[in-house]
């Protein structure tokens, strides 16, 4: 398989929940949008000669990069929008009925409970502190391992249990009642 | 690694399901920056200079080394053809008369190698 081809499907495996990953770290979808295209750019820019084995760790390691730069720009811009009287408040969550009505079907009564489950621990994981929530969403959700949740947060493996440990902890205060 | 508990395969089954609701809009915008992201690898190695050097320059660049290499300061070593013509020469000085002379040429030229 060549090399384009085989980062065509891993890309493709992984672009909607880097997707979900990046829209629980920013709270906007075009931000989210934005970050998973220039963590695709940087993957396949410098690391494509890499096994792939590696792409994982390393592509959720590019995202949360970008993810803290596009925070940091915000950080900034609203600095400097603080001094601007004619701005409104920013409303970053733009909602369009028709847009984001979603494509699967399913039984009502089935759906009906997933749409509150999804709201209620959607809710709660953009709640939890970054470090808790990179460590959930990297090892539940994407599925890696400790190593590799550790090599793609830059800290220890040790790090990474504590902080999926305590989100565990904050997510089931949470929902206990709703899972 | 232990067996993940219910609450965590709870948890991981409604994250699939809120990635699997994207909408069209979002994964249309997806496969489009997965494929610009892919489009880096056509491009041709051998073309990255092109960025930074204008076809002219580069082709003045090869005249002025062609130039610079057939410089008439860089002339090639005398043959030895010059060489004989300088030592058949008649008006050349006679160096070695009577061997009186010799002893201090062959000092001198001992020096010179060294």
């Amino acid at each position: 398989m060549t090399t384009s081809r085989a980062l065509d499907q891993f890309l493709s495996s992984v672009e909607k929940r880097a997707f979900k990953i990046a829209q629980f770290g920013l709270r906007n979808e075009d931000d989210a949008l934005d970050a998973v295209q220039d963590a695709m750019m940087k993957l396949v820019q410098s690391y494509a000669a890499r096994p792939a084995g590696e792409w994982r760790p390393l592509f959720y390691r590019i995202l949360a990069n970008c993810i803290r730069d596009v925070q940091r720009r915000r950080t900034v811009r609203g600095r400097i929008m603080a001094w601007l009287p004619l701005r409104d408040g920013d409303d970053d969550e733009e909602f369009d009925a028709i847009a984001q009505a979603p494509s699967h079907d399913a039984g009502p009564a089935k759906r009906l409970e997933l749409d509150e489950a999804i709201g209620v621990l959607e809710t709660a994981v953009a709640e939890l502190p970054p470090r808790q929530q990179q460590a959930f969403l990297l090892r539940n959700f994407e599925g890696l391992d400790v190593n590799e949740t550790a090599s793609a947060m830059g800290c220890s493996e040790g790090s990474v249990k504590t902080h999926y440990f305590r989100a565990l902890e904050n997510l089931r205060a949470k929902l206990g009642e709703v899972f | 690694m232990t067996d993940p508990t219910d609450f965590e395969k709870r948890t991981q089954e409604v994250l699939e399901e809120g990635a699997a609701r994207l909408d069209g809009r979002t994964r249309s915008r997806l496969t489009q920056a997965r494929h610009a992201a892919l489009a880096q690898l056509e491009q041709p190695v051998r073309q990255w200079w092109r960025k930074y050097v204008p076809a002219g320059a580069a082709a003045a660049g090869a005249v002025l080394a062609v130039v610079m290499w057939s410089s008439p300061g860089d002339r090639p070593v005398a043959s030895p053809v010059e060489d004989m013509d300088l030592l058949a020469d008649s008006d050349a000085p006679d160096f070695v008369d009577d061997g009186e002379d010799l002893e201090f040429y062959e000092w001198a030229a001992g020096e010179v190698e060294t």
